[in-house]
């Protein structure tokens, strides 16, 4: 299995994120199609970094069809082709790479698409198989803490997984870990982290997923904040102010006086989104709940009347297939193509099938299987490939801060969603002059010092502190490496014995 | 080797606290450890004697077997690294997996320090919410930090990166390192290293030049 990286020719460069390169290659014995992520080998003082490991060590546990496979781990031998890895150094001189499954697309950068439209069957299907995944992840003990559009991957069988666990951690189920609160990219923060809460639990995760069920139906982010106290400002403009009677226990969380509001606003979560359907409205109301601890799980979202109504989820591999444009795949276009019409034929069969019955929640990976043409079907062999605009996100990186360009601000020029609420409802302005101390003044958010438990994370000024309110993380297959928090303790600065 | 000399105040501030304790106070597993290493020790390198350790952990062979002994060496790295003692359990899962995933791979003399040094670097990473880096451990290990940097890779992929160990099988290895003790009717040895260790500020683990001065990888 420790094959060296020389099986895998270097096909394509993806795209470059803050802490690494992910490139596309494919496998040269199967043919099959895979994304090669560089884990950042750059601090030798740290050597292998941490981040890598904890994601690694993660991902080896995870076996869902709704969370991406990591493959194997490789090295490369550096510039010197055809060297066997020697012992003496060469291999921690080139490189490392994490082998991913290729996935064609990330759902940021599919809606993101001139034209696209999600159909309701295929939210609901979209949501169900990232509540699925997510349910798994949970019950393995898992926190994600970086759910967003970009790190939802979607194949054009219409799978969809979650990856990048570059920021994901083991949790113990009684919550009283001390865990660091910069987590989650802005926008799908959780009130508990932006008021600075270093106790918390799977909530973490589907309060991010609220923010994309209701971003999926919106057709825009519905809390693009530029910084933490704009981020709490727009979450309390639509889901109200926090105060002890819904939420039990806030006045306690450690910076709540720093953003406690100075005039209370009721919830209208419902009023904002009136115009969704009522079961989808119920769900994100649970979703979207301030109080972690009556936040709904992954679990009991699955079950809710949302999924179960019509119009049904849709079977996965229902769906449109959506263009990529990797140069080597529309090469293999023509021989594909013949492949394609055979499976085609097939899948349709088994899609009459499929449709015939409920849609069973959280099925497992064997019913899934056997509703693929073969025992082993080429990942990609048998989708139609023609030329167009991939879809992945991480090909215009996008982080909080280039929603404004995702987003204009007035008019639709890239067609995207025609919603009759679009352009409404939470507009950026006005914001910044409410009660809440501008950004920068708020201490716990200024440094990194200021961060519970001063631990291996927060010191080095390569983590979080400095990184400002918003984390890119960059690309969907996640980023390991440096950036994501240095090891160098305050232990090493104090007793830093050679110096 | 040892290199005294003017490095000696740099290591005072962290030296205060541990010259404190009692050495009982050090762990039991720590002292069962090495007692247990060492006795594999002993025994695989007679039975290298005729062939070498095979190929599998070249990466880690020295050219002769440090000065430093084995428990001397699981002290320092408690004493200067302040791991819990769970790394050295969990360090010791590592090297037994390794052994066994590669069973003509002896666990001897040439190379038993740097993969204590490089497991329980590994085992602390993953399990300590606070810990050194590669080159302190470097320093503490005497080796460079380059060379602890490309063993741990090669650790790393000898496990296959499966370092995760669960509390099953952490408490059945506690087991086995206790009942070795108990089996071979080993006393528990005072230890008497505690002192000895204080005076050292360098060691080296590599052997292979005679160069001079020590060289410091990190300036």
């Amino acid at each position: 299995m420790n094959c060296n990286y020389r099986h895998y020719s270097e096909a394509c460069f993806l795209f470059h994120d803050l802490t690494g390169q992910v490139y596309m290659a494919k496998e040269i014995e199967t043919g099959e199609i895979v994304a090669l992520k560089k884990i950042r080998m750059d601090n030798e003082r740290e050597g292998f970094p941490i981040t890598a490991i904890r994601e690694i060590k993660i991902l080896k546990k995870l076996h869902h069809e709704n969370v991406i496979k990591l493959k194997e781990i490789v090295t490369s031998t550096g510039p010197e082709k055809g060297e066997q890895a020697a012992p003496d150094g060469n291999k921690y001189k080139g490189g490392i790479y994490m082998v991913f499954e290729y996935m064609d697309h990330d759902l940021t950068g599919l809606a993101d698409r001139p034209g696209m439209r999600f159909s309701v069957p295929q939210i609901k299907c979209y949501m169900r198989q990232l509540l699925t995944g997510l349910h798994y992840c949970h019950v393995n003990q898992v926190l994600h803490r970086d759910i967003k559009g970009s790190n939802l991957l979607i194949d054009n069988e219409g799978n969809l997984k979650l990856a990048d666990f570059g920021l994901a951690r083991s949790f113990s189920s009684d919550h009283n870990a001390n865990l660091t609160n910069r987590v989650i990219t802005l926008w799908y923060r959780p009130p508990e982290l932006l008021l600075g809460t270093t106790k918390y639990g799977p909530a973490v995760d589907m309060w991010s997923v609220g923010c994309i069920f209701a971003e999926l139906l919106n057709g825009k982010p519905i809390f693009p904040g530029k910084d933490e106290p704009e981020q709490l400002n727009k979450i309390f403009d639509i889901c109200g102010t926090p105060s002890e009677e819904i939420w039990p226990g806030v006045s306690k969380i450690p910076w709540y006086n720093n953003f406690k509001p100075s005039r209370l606003v009721k919830r209208r979560l419902r009023e904002q989104f009136r115009h969704f359907d009522r079961h989808a409205l119920d769900l994100l109301d649970r979703m979207l709940t301030l109080d972690p601890s009556q936040r709904i799980s992954a679990k009991d979202a699955l079950d809710a009347e949302y999924f179960w109504t019509d119009p049904l989820p849709c079977d996965p591999k229902s769906l449109p297939t959506y263009e990529s444009s990797h140069e080597f795949q529309t090469k293999k276009k023509r021989q594909q193509q013949r492949q394609h019409d055979e499976n085609a034929k097939r899948q349709k069969l088994q899609h009459q099938q499929q449709h015939s019955r409920l849609p069973p929640i959280q099925q497992s990976g064997h019913g899934h299987a056997q509703m693929r043409p073969g025992p082993n079907p080429p990942l990609h062999g048998s989708q139609p490939q023609a030329a167009g605009v991939p879809s992945h996100h991480y090909s215009k990186p996008r982080g909080p801060s280039a929603g404004p360009g995702r987003y204009p601000p007035s008019g639709n020029p890239s067609g995207g969603y025609n919603h009759p609420n679009r352009g409404g409802g939470s507009g950026g302005g006005g914001y910044g002059s409410g009660p809440y101390p501008p950004q920068g003044r708020a201490p716990p958010y200024s440094s990194s010092g200021a961060m519970p438990g001063g631990g291996p994370r927060g010191g080095g000024g390569s983590g979080y502190g400095s990184a400002g309110p918003n984390y890119p993380h960059g690309g969907p297959y996640g980023a390991s490496g440096a950036g994501r928090g240095s090891n160098m303790g305050n232990r090493n600065q104090q007793y830093n014995w050679q110096q | 080797m040892l290199t005294g000399g003017g490095e000696t105040q740099h290591h005072q501030p962290r030296l205060s606290e541990p010259t404190h304790l009692e050495p009982s106070t050090t762990p039991r597993v720590l002292t069962i450890l090495s007692y247990v290493l060492e006795k594999l020790v002993s025994r695989n390198d007679q039975l290298s004697l005729g062939g070498g350790a095979g190929k599998s952990l070249s990466a880690f062979h020295g050219v002769r077997p440090p000065a430093i002994s084995l428990d001397k060496y699981v002290e320092r790295i408690y004493k200067y690294t302040s791991c819990s003692p769970s790394c050295f359990v969990v360090g010791f899962v590592y090297i037994d997996r390794v052994v066994h995933k590669y069973p003509d791979s002896l666990v001897v003399s040439l190379n038993v320090h740097r993969l204590l040094v490089t497991s329980v670097m590994l085992a602390s990473k993953i399990l300590d919410d606070v810990h050194y880096n590669n080159a302190f451990y470097a320093r503490v290990g005497g080796v460079s930090n380059a060379e602890l940097n490309k063993l741990e890779l090669e650790l790393l992929f000898l496990l296959d990166f499966r370092v995760s160990v669960s509390s099953r099988v952490f408490e059945s290895y506690c087991q086995h390192l206790e009942k070795e003790m108990l089996c071979n009717g080993a006393i528990e040895k005072p230890l008497t290293i505690t002192n000895t260790i204080d005076d050292v500020t360098e060691i080296s683990v590599e052997d292979t030049q005679t160069s001079s001065p020590p060289q410091l990888v990190d300036s």
